[in-house]
């Protein structure tokens, strides 16, 4: 255990918890790709929320390699690799209770993503 | 559900003592140092605030090639600020247009950026918000007094990552030679959240 | 895991309730926890996914009616008693301790 004094304060706020991973992970997705969101339902951590499941978007931006919650929650390691943002229409998400206009933007890992067929 | 009487306890009892037990225990045992948690709350009430991101907002309003930097590499041009840092290590900001309205949220928890923000207010972080604002962002905008019109694209964005979403509001009318300082306080923190936009000049 | 947490797109919750000019704490025992979770996760005692997880893993009432801090203390609590550091009965008997001098 470090035990975090005063002094060290200062730095830890303005440092906090880098999850970016420096490795040159490839991606599996570029800017432009149709994915869909694959059917997660295991009962450990992840930060795929229930209302994209199954759902296809668009990749709007690579933002890098960070790591991946699934298996840093559990002791598994960080399995770095590529965040995406994911633009999906209100329709797509919600059929029609969802407005024409509007977006909903999504950030996913690449294991929660495959290509749309 | 299994025990009727269970909702009766549901709550911890005394919760203050209990963090107060947690405290001092981990004191005793060097895991802590309540000093620096002194440091820490006195850093987050003085030093961390929606008048930081406020800061970062003007700058760019004044200041074309920091807009486009600040919207194409956010993480770098905050940190020329000196707004990086815990729970906002990666910054995006997102434009407000006449044609776009952007509203930021985190269905699955309170992800916010602290150091240009501050602490989330309780509404962010509470169920009504989290539930509503991706699937009727709308009807939620609408109870924050905007009243955004069917052409406008209103874009949602999810903090599910370690990625946390500025949204920039557009500038008021009216302010051609407001200094940088005058420009800032027209930016509200609802406005960097994206349900409010910047006061009127 | 598909937790009460999973909010998204959930109907029935109501109104988005505002308190105009909320103070960052409440009660001070709130900013001791803000300060003691960041001391913590300084610590090495868990990383931010493994701080999210036993929130998400709390009894899904308790998670509803339970205020942000006390989800806070909850994992925390947790955390440090997985590593080690305290035990379930330590906390609980501290606890009780002050609990009963507060009534004195």
């Amino acid at each position: 255990m470090n035990m975090l004094t005063v002094d060290m304060v200062p730095v830890v706020l303005a440092t906090g918890d880098p999850a970016r991973v420096d490795e040159p992970v490839p991606a599996k997705f570029r800017k432009g790709d149709r994915v869909t969101v694959i059917e997660l339902n295991g009962i450990g951590h992840n930060r795929l929320p229930s209302y994209i499941k199954g759902k296809t978007g668009t990749v709007t931006f690579d933002h890098g390699v960070f790591v991946f919650p699934d298996t840093s929650a559990h002791g598994k390691g960080p399995k770095p690799q590529h965040v995406y943002t994911i633009c999906f229409t209100a329709k797509e998400l919600w059929g029609e209770a969802g407005h024409a206009s509007d977006r909903m933007y999504v950030d996913a890992w690449d294991d929660y993503l495959q290509p749309a067929s | 559900m299994k025990d009727d009487n269970a909702h009766k306890n549901i709550l911890i009892p005394e919760v203050g003592l209990r963090v107060k037990a947690l405290e001092s225990l981990l004191a005793e045992k060097g895991a802590i140092d309540p000093a620096s948690l002194d440091l820490i709350i006195e850093t987050f009430e003085k030093q961390m605030g929606p008048k930081n991101g406020a800061k970062v907002i003007a700058k760019a309003w004044m200041d074309p090639d920091y807009k486009t930097w600040l919207l194409k590499d956010g993480t770098a041009a905050i940190k020329t600020l000196g707004y990086i840092g815990v729970q906002g290590e990666n910054m995006v900001v997102i434009e407000n247009t006449p044609s776009v309205h952007n509203v930021v949220v985190c269905t699955l928890c309170s992800c916010y950026p602290w150091p240009t923000l501050g602490l989330p207010p309780i509404w962010f972080k509470s169920a009504p918000y989290r539930a509503r604002v991706v699937i009727e962002p709308r009807a939620v905008l609408k109870e924050f007094g905007l009243d955004v019109p069917d052409d406008v694209e209103v874009r949602v964005w999810d903090s599910t990552a370690e990625l946390r979403y500025l949204v920039m509001p557009m500038r008021p009318a009216g302010t051609e030679g407001f200094t940088e300082e005058q420009l800032a306080a027209l930016v509200t923190r609802d406005s960097m959240i994206g349900t409010g936009v910047a006061l009127a000049a | 895991m598909n937790g009460i947490h999973d909010l998204g797109g959930k109907h029935g919750m109501g109104p988005v309730v505002v308190e105009a000019n909320e103070p960052y704490f409440h009660e001070e025992w709130e900013g001791r926890m803000l300060a003691m979770m960041i001391a913590c996760f300084a610590a090495g005692i868990y990383n931010v996914d493994r701080f999210r997880h036993p929130i998400e893993k709390m009894d899904p009432r308790h998670y509803l009616l339970s205020s942000y801090y006390e989800k806070w203390l909850c994992t925390v609590e947790q955390n440090c008693i997985d590593a080690g550091i305290v035990t379930r009965e330590e906390v609980d008997a501290r606890h009780q301790q002050l609990m009963k001098e507060k009534l004195q």
